[in-house]
């Protein structure tokens, strides 16, 4: 891709999306199995996070991960936006795509548990281009909700687009 | 009152083991540290990672696909390490009785590979009322090879893939220490910084 059209691109990008809602939503179904597996992963005993399912358990705060990714990919890959008149994909080349930072808070959020239905929104904070490399960056603030419309988690995401990625 | 200096993590791993002991406001002072270490990240551990957290892209769970995408052989997910700092206050705190963590907030800055020892800290910068801020960092340990009469009599992973570039030499990340089998050639950088804020009850 050609420096003008990046630069192009960054500036429609830029002056469009910081604070606009992503369309749509994720879903993710919480597993009691999956929720088991990902503590196990980092060696995680106690029984609220891997006891039986009878007993009941919670997610661990790395399970943040599981929904937060699965929810960035879908939203942002099935993103289009309109640019001069024509239609496009927010990403361009997913292989530019860079995963730089999250922030997880749970301040007045319930526990994540076997069975629950998360619905997953996000919205653009901060846009901006860093002129030298011309890396867009972009702060994603997602939102995490169970079926009863009760929060589990805010993440803020940062992502960053090599050029030729937007 | 815990000494400053003390490791909460230890006091906490007793405590859930042994002691049984609440975890309250008053147990914490700036500058205390928490800390674990962990030094079996494999390729199980990460083909693990990528089944539980869905996330699937080859670069981590095959060298094949990796070396095609210069990256010389498999590195970790980006949120896989951020599991050691959420089990730091996970195994420091009891969320029914002593406390509940808020926030937990990484940058992504370098690889995470196989054969790192992953060191998790986190530093207590500030208390207010029942919160208890943390600047948090994990930093990886990348053994590369231990020589002895310039000769190497062992070589690890990120030697014989060549993951220690001129960057790094050039940055001061690349150290080497005396062991029993000679001189040890290691990178040592940050990984992850990030922030933590907890919640006591009492």
């Amino acid at each position: 891709m050609d420096p003008e059209e990046v630069k192009k691109n960054a500036k429609f990008l830029v002056e469009n999306l910081a604070g606009a809602e992503i369309p749509g939503s994720a879903k993710v179904s919480v597993r009691y199995k999956t929720l088991v597996s990902f503590a196990k992963v980092y060696g995680i005993t106690d029984p609220k996070y891997v006891g039986a399912e009878e007993d009941g358990i919670v997610a661990c705060h790395a399970f943040a991960n599981h929904f937060t990714v699965k929810a960035l990919y879908k939203l942002l890959l099935g993103l289009k936006l309109t640019q001069d008149g024509k239609e496009r994909p927010f990403l361009i080349n997913t292989a530019k795509l860079l995963h730089a930072g999250n922030k997880y808070n749970w301040e007045g959020c319930v526990d994540v548990k076997p069975g629950d239905k998360l619905k997953i929104r996000g919205k653009w904070g901060k846009v901006w281009v860093v002129e030298k490399n011309m890396i867009l960056f972009a702060e994603l603030l997602v939102d995490v909700k169970n079926q009863n419309d009760e929060l589990v988690c805010n993440v803020t995401t940062n992502a960053a687009v090599r050029p030729g990625g937007y | 009152m815990l000494q400053q200096t003390q490791l909460l993590g230890q006091v906490a791993i007793k405590k859930l083991e042994v002691i049984k002991k609440m975890v309250k406001i008053s147990d914490f002072n700036v500058g205390q540290v928490i800390k674990n270490e962990f030094d079996q990240i494999n390729r199980d551990l990460l083909r693990s990672y990528a089944k539980a957290s869905g996330d699937t892209n080859p670069i981590h769970t095959s060298d094949a696909v990796a070396e095609r995408a210069g990256l010389k052989g498999i590195i970790a997910h980006g949120l896989f390490s951020f599991g050691y700092l959420s089990k730091l206050f996970e195994d420091l705190l009891n969320q029914e009785k002593d406390g509940k963590v808020l926030e937990i907030g990484v940058e992504m800055r370098g690889m995470v590979r196989c054969g790192d020892l992953l060191i998790t800290e986190a530093v207590v910068t500030k208390i207010e009322g029942k919160k208890v801020y943390f600047d948090t960092k994990q930093t990886t340990i990348t053994n590369v090879d231990i020589k002895k009469d310039e000769e190497i009599v062992k070589q690890f992973e990120a030697g014989e893939r060549g993951y220690i570039s001129e960057k790094d030499i050039a940055q001061g990340l690349v150290k080497t220490k005396e062991v029993d089998e000679g001189t040890l050639t290691y990178r040592e950088r940050v990984s992850t910084p990030g922030t933590a804020i907890i919640e006591l009850y009492e």
